[in-house]
């Protein structure tokens, strides 16, 4: 029992990796009801800027993650450019599919491109960590939780406070209306567009000195944020964050005391117990009537 | 007459197609590369077909085929080599296997939308996959298991490579001609009523999450089908060819051939097996390729190759101008009587805060024509809503002829008579007109239902309604008058108990609102019971036998035509309340 | 001056005709009503001046410009604000920011203005006042209509466009809207009002317009269209009109 303090630990940190990614999720369902499944390729085209930026052009760290996250928003306008805007008019089922084709065309450039070998990106800081208690604070798991921490807030305040936040809120409430107030709807959609993909190429930066930078890192980060968002409430940004901090526990802590092989599975067994259980989620709005 | 000559047509295709590929795979090289490309396309079409069902015909998204075609084929690898089955038994437990399971994950999530079906059916492929993987002691791992036999039918050996192509082709064609006489079937229209509108499906006699869920078991079931073939035709398997990348590209295959037609699954699939084989240089790329032709189809070419092929160059005919037999309803005769039909007493429908409709007693004469009334916002279509089952009350009860049916969901009270239309045209928009009134004509409690039969009667309703020239066409060419017609013949072509219309002339213009008033009075006085919603007064005064005036949710007036336009009350919720000089 | 001037607006939905060849004008400093029953085209009229008909043709022109073809946020821009049938607050917000979001037409305005015009606004709904801070769901149907019309006069609007404002309401309610369309009025803003309640709206308007079935019925002062025959029947039907 003396891993746990540790376990939980870890846990919470991917598990704010997964927060951070269904966080991109969920904007995009509430801005422009659009259920992104290339997600999760955000955050491996992220990893892979930087791969370019700071192992390939040898920039300074800092400068480096600052351009990979600018990079990743002109990024997520292009994306909305070209899989989502030609389909905009045609209901949901056709931008799953164009979304789920860009997903497997973005992963397989870069596997064409890099090949399967993980590539290696450094954390933030030097140091290892340093012990509180009997658990080892690794500094860059630590570091991912902070700025979790920090990214959630800030989102907060912005939602909350700014004209800016609060039109955003409006175009995802009621698009046509918002137009009505002269709202530039359009703008707001791709801008959503633009931070989710900040935000999920931030988490693919962070969480590479941890799992390394492979082709694989997108589909299973993306699969297990869209599962945090349906165990945490469809649409719910609050579930979506819980959400995926119950993802990082749970299958830290399963990987320890059950199985390693089926790590990733969890994620899934948990996912269709919720949905059979409680299919609105955690945090879910009843599911509204409709005729 | 109709369908059993198309019927006839698809059998004797399927039937030369056949013996066409029997001939082609006997001169066929009996060894080498060219029947390994031959074997691994016939065995993916097979599951590609699959995919044309659940997401062409019912329009759910299934993004797992490739673990349907992994269970197939590890039950045939597994059963044969492990456990010394017979080939064909094996085969067999695959199909089993794959369809319950198919069944089973169709239960866990198609009763909520699109994304969490494609999600979870991501997951359930991830999960098989590493199942397939990581349980070494029954999958033989990553390794994968050699030496899958090829059966013998009796006497006839099929161990050879062109023999087993043969059975495969053959039964590719079999899958092939099922699926285009299942999309003519009963159940193919109803899984396509779902797809285009499944509101309109339910209060068409259509249990929907049955029909999904079938048509998730078919889609499985054909998966593993083809998975157990490939087994076979291969020998070898291992998990690598089972992952999700294999689920896309079937996907692909399916999109890129039209999800509308199993030859559009023969046509993707072909393309992109031999695609990889010409884009040979593009080595790894090649799946990114895959990747971007999905977008380009969703966005140049939404209904596939041969999508285009049909829209371009097959013409529907129109239907001959042999008479039919007129409606059976027509025939009756039946004055209004005083038993009451529909029997709804103290409706109420809330939305958290807001009361829609709050008590409300309807009494409905069998036989008469019964007007519900009210300003915009009254609560009409609510209880229209509430009535066919698509909402549920809040309280009170809805009686027909007796029955309660307060509890009944909306596909069990269409089987006991009660058809509808809608205020915002509900028509299948992927169907043909006759299809769409052929529906209404299978709805469960109709007398011809499950026969050929049904044709007949839904060309005799479009005959009442005048749209018989126009039966062969697509309903969204019709222009926005005529799909309110077509709605009133799917619902007459089920010979309702009870017909309820909500507002059958809006967005009609004064020719057409004559129109439709004198189809009503045609329909009038022959036994059917209507209740219709409508804001013309005009319209109402024709028709009306007797007006029941919402405002606020709640019943103002209940009478006769006359009576109750003179109501004070009736008066000022039209005209607002009178000013006091005028008044 | 004429503010508002459409001339042969014709618009489709589903290959249906609503509007055929529509012509109206509204001035500067009127309240001009747009009457009829139900499906006569009085809610597509404003939805088109809006740019919200996709298959329009004719012209709307707008303080000189042609509007007809342009985007909803740009004509919204151009100081014209609309009050949508049912309401359609922004459920998840407050009444306040529901309020403050009907300044978008004005981005560059500084935030510390925005608020005050905010306090005015409430103080011109004194009913709202003590609401502010609710989310705009858990309100009542007129408390959400009152907030619906302050926050089309937030845009600081040339013409104001009110669709139905009394539907669903009750009659003391609807009293109560009426009483502030009037002092809109006093207030020197133009409005364009649809409404089913014909009584009610000839009581506040200059000059209305009936229409039925996309067509122009009838146009007028409303003491002459008051007992129109015509007007009786095309909401309440022959049996009526002739009692």
């Amino acid at each position: 029992m003396s891993m746990l303090p540790q376990l939980l630990f870890t846990g919470v940190s991917i598990g704010s990796i997964y927060a951070l990614v269904a966080l991109g999720f969920v904007l995009l369902i509430r801005s422009a009801n659009i259920v992104n499944f290339a997600q999760g390729e955000f955050s491996m085209m992220g990893a892979y800027f930087m791969v370019i930026l700071f192992a390939g052009l040898g920039l300074p760290y800092a400068l480096a993650l600052v351009l990979a996250v600018v990079l990743m928003t002109v990024f997520g306008v292009a994306f909305a450019w070209i899989t989502y805007w030609p389909l905009r008019d045609r209901g949901q089922v056709p931008v799953i599919i164009s979304t789920i084709g860009a997903s497997i065309l973005l992963a397989n450039l870069i596997l064409a491109t890099y090949g399967p070998s993980p590539q290696v990106l450094p954390g933030l800081f030097d140091g290892t960590g340093f012990l509180v208690g009997n658990v080892f604070m690794d500094s860059q798991y630590l570091s991912i939780i902070v700025i979790t921490v920090v990214l959630v807030a800030l989102q907060y305040l912005v939602f909350e406070k700014t004209m800016v936040g609060k039109k955003l809120q409006a175009t995802s409430q009621d698009r046509e209306m918002a137009a009505l107030l002269g709202i530039p709807v359009v703008a707001m959609i791709f801008g959503t567009f633009a931070y989710s993909a900040a935000l999920g190429g931030l988490a693919g930066i962070l969480v590479a000195p941890i799992l390394y930078v492979s082709v694989g890192i997108g589909a299973m980060i993306g699969v297990k944020a869209f599962a945090a968002n349906i165990i945490g409430g469809f649409g719910s940004i609050p579930g979506a964050i819980c959400g995926g901090f119950i993802i990082g526990i749970v299958e830290t802590l399963g990987a320890a005391y059950i199985s390693v092989p089926y790590k990733d599975a969890f994620a899934f067994v948990m996912l269709i117990v919720v949905l059979l259980v409680r299919p609105q989620g955690l945090f879910g709005e009843r599911i509204a009537e409709k005729a | 007459m109709h369908t059993a000559s198309s019927r006839k047509n698809i059998l004797i295709a399927g039937g030369v197609a056949a013996l066409a590929v029997l001939g082609a795979a006997v001169v066929a090289p009996s060894d080498g590369y060219y029947l390994n490309i031959m074997m691994q396309a016939a065995t993916y079409t097979i599951a590609v077909a699959g995919l044309v069902i659940v997401l062409g015909y019912c329009g759910q998204i299934a993004l797992c085929q490739a673990a349907f075609l992994g269970i197939g084929a590890y039950c045939v690898a597994l059963g044969t080599v492990d456990y010394g089955l017979p080939f064909f038994v094996a085969l067999a437990i695959g199909v089993v296997v794959s369809g319950v399971t198919g069944i089973f994950l169709g239960f866990a999530t198609l009763r909520l939308g699109g994304h969490y079906l494609a999600m979870v059916t991501i997951g359930f492929q991830m999960i098989v996959t590493m199942v397939l993987t990581n349980w070494i002691g029954f999958t033989h791992g990553p390794d994968g298991i050699p030496g899958i036999p090829r059966p013998s039918l009796g006497l006839v050996d099929l161990k050879g490579g062109s023999v087993y192509l043969g059975l495969c082709l053959v039964v590719l064609v079999a899958v092939t001609v099922y699926a285009a006489l299942l999309k003519q079937s009963r159940l193919g229209r109803a899984m396509q009523a779902v797809r285009d509108n499944e509101i309109a499906a339910s209060t068409c006699g259509i249990n929907i999450f049955r029909t999904k869920t079938v048509a998730f078991g078919i889609c499985a079931a054909l998966g593993g089908l083809g998975g157990g073939l490939f087994a076979g035709a291969f020998s070898y398997i291992s998990p690598d060819q089972f992952t999700f990348n294999e689920a896309i590209v079937l996907l692909t295959m399916a999109l890129l051939g039209g999800v509308e037609s199993a030859i559009g699954a023969v046509i993707g699939t072909i393309l992109l097996v031999l695609l990889p084989e010409w884009l040979r240089f593009l080595r790894q790329a090649y799946l990114a390729v895959y990747g971007g032709a999905v977008i380009a189809i969703m966005i140049f070419m939404p209904r596939g190759v041969w999508g285009l092929v049909v829209g371009r160059f097959v013409k529907s005919r129109p239907l001959s101008d042999d008479a039919t037999a007129p409606l059976p309803l027509l025939a009756r005769t039946g004055e209004v009587s005083d038993t009451i039909v529909l029997d709804v007493t103290g409706l109420a429908k809330h939305f958290g805060g807001l009361k829609a409709v709050d008590g409300v007693d309807l009494a409905v004469r069998k036989g008469s024509v019964h007007a519900l009334i009210g300003p915009n916002g009254s609560g009409k279509t609510t209880m229209l809503n509430v009535i066919t089952g698509l909402y549920v009350a809040t309280a009170g009860r809805v009686r027909l002829g007796g029955r309660d049916i307060t509890e009944l969901p909306p596909h069990d009270r269409n089987r006991l008579g009660m058809c509808r239309t809608y205020q915002n045209i509900r028509v299948f928009r992927g169907l043909t007109v006759l299809e769409n009134v052929v529906i209404g004509a299978e709805r469960a409690g109709n007398d011809v239902s499950g026969t050929d039969a049904t044709v007949e009667r839904a060309i005799a309703a479009l005959d009442f309604v005048g749209l018989r020239q126009v039966a062969h066409l697509p309903v969204g060419d019709l222009p926005y008058g005529h799909q309110r017609y077509v709605e009133i013949a799917r619902a007459l072509a089920g010979s309702p108990e009870i017909l309820l219309l909500d507002e059958p002339a809006a967005g009609l213009n004064l020719t057409e609102k004559g129109e439709m008033a004198a189809l009503l009075k045609r329909l009038k006085g022959h036994g059917t019971t209507i209740v219709i919603i409508d804001h013309d007064m005009r319209l109402i005064e024709k028709v009306a036998d007797h007006i029941t005036v919402l405002n606020f949710g709640r019943r103002i007036a209940d009478g006769d035509p006359r009576s109750v336009f003179k109501h004070p009350e009736v008066v000022a919720a039209y005209l607002g309340e009178a000013r006091h000089e005028a008044a | 001056m004429k503010l508002l001037e459409v001339e042969g607006l014709t618009a489709r939905y589903n290959a249906g005709d609503v509007l055929k060849g529509l012509d109206l004008t509204v001035d500067d400093g009127e309240i001009v009503a747009l009457l009829g029953s139900n499906g006569a085209g009085k809610t597509t009229t404003l939805r088109a001046i809006c740019g919200l008909v996709p298959h329009v043709s004719g012209s709307i022109r707008f303080a000189g410009t042609q509007i007809l073809g342009m985007k909803t946020a740009a004509i919204a821009r151009l100081d014209l604000a609309h009050v949508p049938e049912g309401r359609r607050l922004f459920p998840g917000l407050t009444v306040r920011d529901n309020i403050l979001l009907g300044s978008s037409n004005r981005p560059g305005v500084a935030r510390a203005d925005l608020k005050r015009e905010v306090d005015a606004m409430l103080d011109f709904f004194p009913d709202l006042k003590p609401l502010q801070h609710a989310y705009a769901w858990t309100l009542s149907g007129g408390q959400m209509q009152m907030v619906a019309v302050a926050r089309g006069l937030m845009a600081k609007p040339k013409l104001l466009l009110l669709d139905e404002p009394s539907l669903g309401l009750g009659p003391l309610i609807v009293q109560q809207v009426f009483r502030i369309i009037s002092q809109i009025r006093e207030r020197g803003t133009t409005v364009l009002l649809v409404e089913q309640n014909a009584n009610m709206a000839l009581s506040v308007a200059d000059r209305a317009y009936v229409l039925e079935a996309g067509t122009l019925l009838v146009s007028g002062k409303p003491d002459a269209l008051w007992n129109n025959d015509q007007v009786r029947m095309a909401y309440l039907g022959g049996l009526a009109a002739s009692a």
